[in-house]
């Protein structure tokens, strides 16, 4: 990722912006963009989910792949998150080996997903110490206009639920469907000319200062945070956007577990 | 080429699996303005290829030593994403990959008006979402949809359709099975104002009957194809 300039002019109109309690696109601090969840929309893919937020748009797959377990965990199989933002995505995603941003991306996503226990490894198990299924979900941007942690995260757990294990192909028995336990849910905030904002655009990240992303599972129950970039926020700050995050995260869950 | 095979994949009639008669291509669906934000866009959905391009620029051509003081360069980059086929890829280049985006900027090259832009990069991103046969074809097709859509001036669209040869049969177009089990494949990349070429591979085996047949399959496909490809443009996206 090329280091854009960013404009002091950016920085100060998003203070204004703040100051006056709007945003670039008159949204208040904790709307957010409409979105959209379509699912089985990958003919290849055994899982798949598309989410537009605005003009940010993500796909999901899921495939499957055999695997011997590891030995400490003879009975379990494995799941993998990949993420990938290639030059398609945006005039900043710049060609070459994955760069830390895509990197802390992709493991900010996996951790949500694999901490929140929805998919039972043990259930993945075909042979013990022999074989087993690896899950393997890929993260694909395709039009960055910020917040692609949310987008993922969500495009992510919706491709899972959509997943189908392919056993007839590997002769191992009849298809049947991923069991997903859980609905682990990602909202991210970024500090926005010094207030915080939920799903903010890619002209806000550039103009804005560290982000803080925040999975919940059903009941709640906290399963990943990550901070991000420089700069410093208090206990108070964080005690809002949790509140914040409690609501969202309920409320994106209904939209899939449909 | 998965070379001769027992599986019949011509019936009496000399349909196909899939119904089509040996010189019909396969249903096509463009649609551009998809990447809202790239300067131009396309979606084109082939059989069940499923291809998105986007394109950035002119831009500031980065580093330096990579930019030409007479004319615009063209950064093409094909990937097929890890869930595009059955079996899943692992991601980043690999030699298939490079050799396509070559072949698809050098052909892109000869149509895009480049001395217009010294100095400058146009950049070229193909993602295959979904695989089928033929994704080359669709990449490059789509690639000057998306072109014409960042109203990047060129002096004429690509149309690239692939023929091939199954049970001793030319067939244009081939599908997965067909692609798995043909005999040959001439994929070519057709001016259709001018029916010049700017893009031809080949592999397999062909007697000159069998060329010339797969050769004109390809040119009657491509002028098809671009009626498509003008509609999609003509119709709006963004």
């Amino acid at each position: 990722m090329s280091v854009p300039l960013v404009p002091k002019l950016l920085r100060a109109h998003l203070a204004d912006l703040a100051l006056n309690d709007s945003r670039l696109d008159d949204r208040g601090q904790w709307d957010a963009r409409d979105t959209k969840l379509e699912t089985g929309i990958l003919a290849r893919a055994e899982g798949s989910a598309k989410v537009t937020m605005g003009d940010t748009i993500v796909l999901a797959g899921v495939k499957f792949q055999i695997m011997t377990p590891y030995p400490d965990r003879p009975n379990q199989g494995g799941l993998m998150c990949s993420c990938e933002v290639r030059p398609i995505a945006g005039r900043h995603w710049e060609a070459g080996p994955p760069s830390p941003q895509s990197i802390e991306l992709g493991r900010v996503v996996d951790r949500g997903i694999r901490e929140s226990g929805c998919i039972d490894v043990d259930e993945l198990c075909i042979i013990p110490g022999e074989k087993a299924w690896q899950v393997i979900l890929d993260l694909h941007a395709i039009s960055d206009d910020g917040n692609l942690f949310d987008a993922f995260a969500l495009a992510g757990i919706a491709a899972l639920r959509d997943a189908t294990i392919p056993a007839e192909r590997f002769e191992i028995g009849e298809d049947t469907p991923l069991k997903v336990s859980k609905t682990p849910i990602m909202c991210s905030y970024h500090k926005v000319g010094g207030r915080f904002v939920y799903d903010a655009s890619y002209r806000e990240e550039l103009g804005g200062d560290e982000r803080i992303h925040i999975t919940l599972g059903d009941d709640d129950h906290v399963h990943s945070l990550q901070k991000g970039l420089k700069g410093i926020f208090t206990a108070e700050e964080f005690d809002e956007i949790m509140e914040h995050a409690k609501a969202r995260c309920a409320e994106l869950r209904e939209i899939v577990n449909g | 080429m998965g070379g001769y095979g027992d599986v019949q994949m011509i019936d009496e009639n000399g349909l196909r699996m899939d119904g089509r008669k040996p010189g019909d291509v396969r249903p096509i669906t463009i649609e551009t303005g998809v990447v809202p934000v790239a300067d131009g866009s396309c979606r084109m959905i082939w059989g069940t290829n499923e291809v998105i391009v986007a394109v950035y620029g002119p831009m500031e051509a980065h580093p330096r030593k990579i930019q030409r003081q007479d004319r615009a360069v063209l950064d093409v980059a094909y990937n097929m994403a890890p869930f595009s086929t059955t079996d899943r890829i692992r991601p980043g280049f690999n030699r298939r990959s490079r050799e396509i985006s070559k072949v698809t900027a050098d052909a892109l090259e000869s149509v895009v008006l480049l001395e217009l832009y010294p100095r400058s990069k146009i950049r070229i991103g193909i993602e295959i979402v979904s695989a089928e046969a033929g994704t080359r074809c669709v990449g490059l097709t789509a690639a000057s949809v998306a072109l014409a859509d960042a109203g990047i001036p060129m002096t004429d669209l690509v149309v690239s359709v692939a023929s091939g040869k199954i049970n001793d049969v030319v067939v244009c177009d081939l599908n997965k099975e067909e692609d798995n089990y043909g005999e040959a494949d001439l994929p070519m990349g057709v001016l259709p104002n001018t029916g010049e070429l700017v893009f031809l591979q080949m592999d397999g085996d062909l007697s000159p009957d069998e060329f010339k047949q797969a050769w004109d399959y390809n040119m009657d496909a491509a002028m098809e194809v671009h009626k498509l490809m003008v509609e999609a443009l003509k119709g709006g996206g963004n």
